[in-house]
């Protein structure tokens, strides 16, 4: 007993879980710190009251994005081969949200009134109807991932009854995916709404916002996907994954580049002849000033242009370190985007006296609490995963689901 | 199609048709349906302030009258004082308190109704219910609104010198902003006092002016002293163009010959 302790000691598996932890711990510290002392441990302002916390929640719901367009993909166009990556999206899906619920937790001024939203209905609020979306698409994906726990060994083997019984939720996935789409299609686009709609800030006022947010949420959420099942894949046995699917998304995820590129190229062309003060300065601050290298070579060119080459190009594709580094490219990229998105705003600040329309600016850099927090929401996503890969087979996509007749068509609608 | 091969991509895709509906049809529906905020009688008066650029020598009694009276922390202000562009060789200054926008933008966006109208046309804020999300500080074209980032413990500087607070202090956590002392103008009436002509209905910064450049009123009043000051003087509103409809107007500094008229008593000053 005592030598298979010490055994233990040798396994990186034992390291990498132990430095997550100590993220977490470190971070727990942080956040304990910011719920008695307040935000003002923040680096945040009355001029830029969103910060690192708010690119963390922007970032982890797009890279969740992979959930709902591949239970789409399963479970409403039929392209059933693909149901074991859509496994994997949706498990990745519930820790990215979680993710985004627990940064806001430390975000809002008043975690104990988080509620309140769910009460009070302001329907003309973009955040209120991300809120809404995001707490029903919670539950939908905890649905979701309850057959993947009851069907895991760890469980079967230890209690059966249970696993089988939370396992027969599987035959909602239909349903759940119907309710997973919608729910998606609104709030990942209305995040960027939440952005579009403000007025104040010519550079975000804009309907494509909205758009852009979903599409480039649609490559980065499979290529999350893609690359933890592939990473996995290479590092534990206990991941094993069938390259010809993962083959079949990272594909899907090229062209959508095309099409995120092609919308990408008309916002900023149309944005660059509206000569409207305090647009034309962001754009300047984007794509010529201090976020110019985040722009191009983030945004553009890790983000878009080179993964798209590759994940277009079969052979290259093919080429497992190629496609790692392809889908690396895209999450970075648009974790770049939203972060840029969400900065360039707030930092070009506009000033009111009417005869001097001259944009001012400021800046920001978050705090050190900040990243401590930050940061271990983030092991908190890895260690979610891991244990995931671990204990209930996430990534698995060699098991033959014995289950087959719960997701056969006839249960959805009586034929007759 | 008959009933008899209505099968699961059929059902499906009514299923989506119809859930996209009723979530478009429930965004789309009439505001008015909607929009309520706590229930109120529609008021008979519509407050708005006019500030009068040629009176303001940017003293900044105004802040410390606020200061005092909404028991504001010393690190933030209901009302900003801005520098503009000399006229004429003279300083010339904006002071920015909330513009009580007709059309908010923070009312608009607020996910959970803690900024919302009052009938009176003041935009308030329900210190109860903010979640302190602060994504009206975001949509505030005017910077009008501070988040507490700390608890405001400790005397108020201000006080008593420039008066005793009406309000309660706002807890830590939410975001908080002008509200025309709603308080001063709700009393008042309650007395049978004009706000803007009695001082003690009247908001504590145009109380406090010792130049006489803030005034304040009742614009469904045409008695009222806002209601002659914009019938006797051109005015304008910061950043009409986006649409706010703002309640504060601003007489601009016309001419150095037209303000030199204009120097006011300087006993407090």
């Amino acid at each position: 007993m005592f030598k298979q302790r010490i055994s233990f000691l040798r396994q990186p598996f034992f390291w990498w879980v132990a430095a997550l932890l100590t993220i977490m711990a470190i971070g727990l510290a942080a956040a304990f710190v910011i719920f008695t002392r307040g935000l003002v441990v923040t680096n945040l302002t009355d001029l830029v009251p969103w910060g690192f916390w708010i690119g963390i929640d922007l970032s982890s719901i797009a890279l969740s994005g992979g959930a709902f367009l591949l239970s789409a993909a399963v479970y409403i166009l039929g392209i059933k081969k693909l149901q074991p990556v859509a496994r994997t999206a949706v498990f990745m899906g519930l820790i990215g949200y979680s993710m985004a619920v627990l940064t806001l937790l430390l975000d809002i001024g008043r975690p104990d009134r988080f509620w309140h939203s769910l009460l009070y209905w302001n329907i003309h609020s973009p955040l209120w109807e991300v809120t809404m979306c995001v707490t029903l698409y919670l539950t939908v994906l905890a649905l979701e991932v309850t057959p993947i726990v009851g069907h895991s060994d760890w469980v079967q083997s230890r209690w059966p009854g249970l696993g089988n019984r939370l396992g027969s939720v599987h035959k909602l996935a239909p349903v759940l995916a119907i309710l997973g789409l919608g729910l998606s299609m609104l709030h990942q686009s209305s995040l960027g709404a939440t952005y579009g709609v403000l007025k104040a800030r010519p550079i975000w006022y804009r309907p494509g916002l909205a758009v852009l947010f979903i599409v480039s949420a649609m490559a980065a959420g499979p290529a999350m996907v893609v690359l933890a099942s592939t990473l996995a894949g290479k590092i534990t046995a206990r991941a094993r994954v069938d390259r010809s699917l993962l083959d079949m998304v990272a594909r899907f995820i090229g062209w959508v580049l095309v099409a995120y590129l092609y919308l990408r190229f008309w916002d900023a062309l149309s944005m660059s002849y509206t000569y409207e003060p305090g647009r034309s300065e962001g754009l300047m601050y984007l794509t010529k000033g201090p976020f110019a290298l985040n722009f191009w070579i983030g945004e553009i060119a890790l983000g878009i242009v080179i993964p798209m080459v590759i994940l277009l190009n079969e052979k290259w594709r093919q080429n497992s370190r190629l496609l790692i580094t392809a889908l690396a490219f895209v999450v970075l990229g648009l974790v770049f985007y939203r972060w840029d998105t969400n900065m360039v705003g707030q930092l070009v600040v506009f000033n009111q006296i009417p005869q001097a329309l001259t944009p001012q600016y400021t800046h920001y850099r978050p705090s050190l609490i900040e990243i401590a927090a930050g940061t271990a929401v983030i092991a908190y996503g890895l260690l979610a995963f891991t244990i995931g890969v671990r204990y209930l087979g996430i990534v698995d996509h060699e098991v033959v689901e014995e289950h087959e007749d719960v997701y056969v068509p006839q249960p959805a609608v009586s034929t007759d | 199609m008959s009933e008899t091969t209505m099968n699961r991509r059929h059902f499906l895709k009514f299923g989506l048709a119809g859930l996209a509906t009723t979530t478009i049809s429930a965004r789309y529906l009439s505001r008015e349906a909607f929009s309520g905020g706590p229930a109120e009688e529609k008021s008979p008066h519509q407050w708005a302030m006019v500030i009068d650029q040629s009176k303001c020598a940017g003293c900044g009694y105004c802040l410390k009258a606020c200061q005092a009276h909404n028991d504001v922390a010393p690190d933030k202000s209901w009302t900003r004082l801005v520098e503009a562009e000399p006229v004429g060789g003279k300083e010339v200054f904006l002071p920015m308190p909330c513009m009580q926008c007709q059309d908010a933008p923070c009312v608009d966006i607020c996910p959970v109704k803690a900024s919302y109208h009052r009938s009176d046309g003041i935009v308030m804020m329900d210190y109860d219910r903010c979640i302190g999300c602060r994504y009206c500080e975001m949509a505030c074209p005017y910077g009008a609104r501070s988040f507490n980032w700390e608890e405001f413990t400790g005397p108020n500087p201000a006080v008593p010198a420039w008066g005793q607070p009406d309000v309660p202090r706002r807890p830590r956590g939410v975001v908080e902003k002008c509200s025309f002392c709603f308080q001063r103008i709700d009393r008042g009436l309650e007395y049978g006092l004009t706000p803007g002509v009695d001082q003690a209905a009247t908001p504590a910064c145009v109380v406090a002016c010792p130049y006489g450049a803030r005034i304040f009123g009742d614009l469904n009043d045409p008695n009222s002293p806002v209601s002659k000051a914009l019938a006797d003087h051109s005015s304008y509103r910061l950043r009409e163009d986006l649409g706010t409809e703002p309640r504060v107007y601003y007489l601009p500094v016309r001419s150095s010959e037209e303000r030199e008229e204009i120097v006011p008593c300087s006993s407090n000053a």
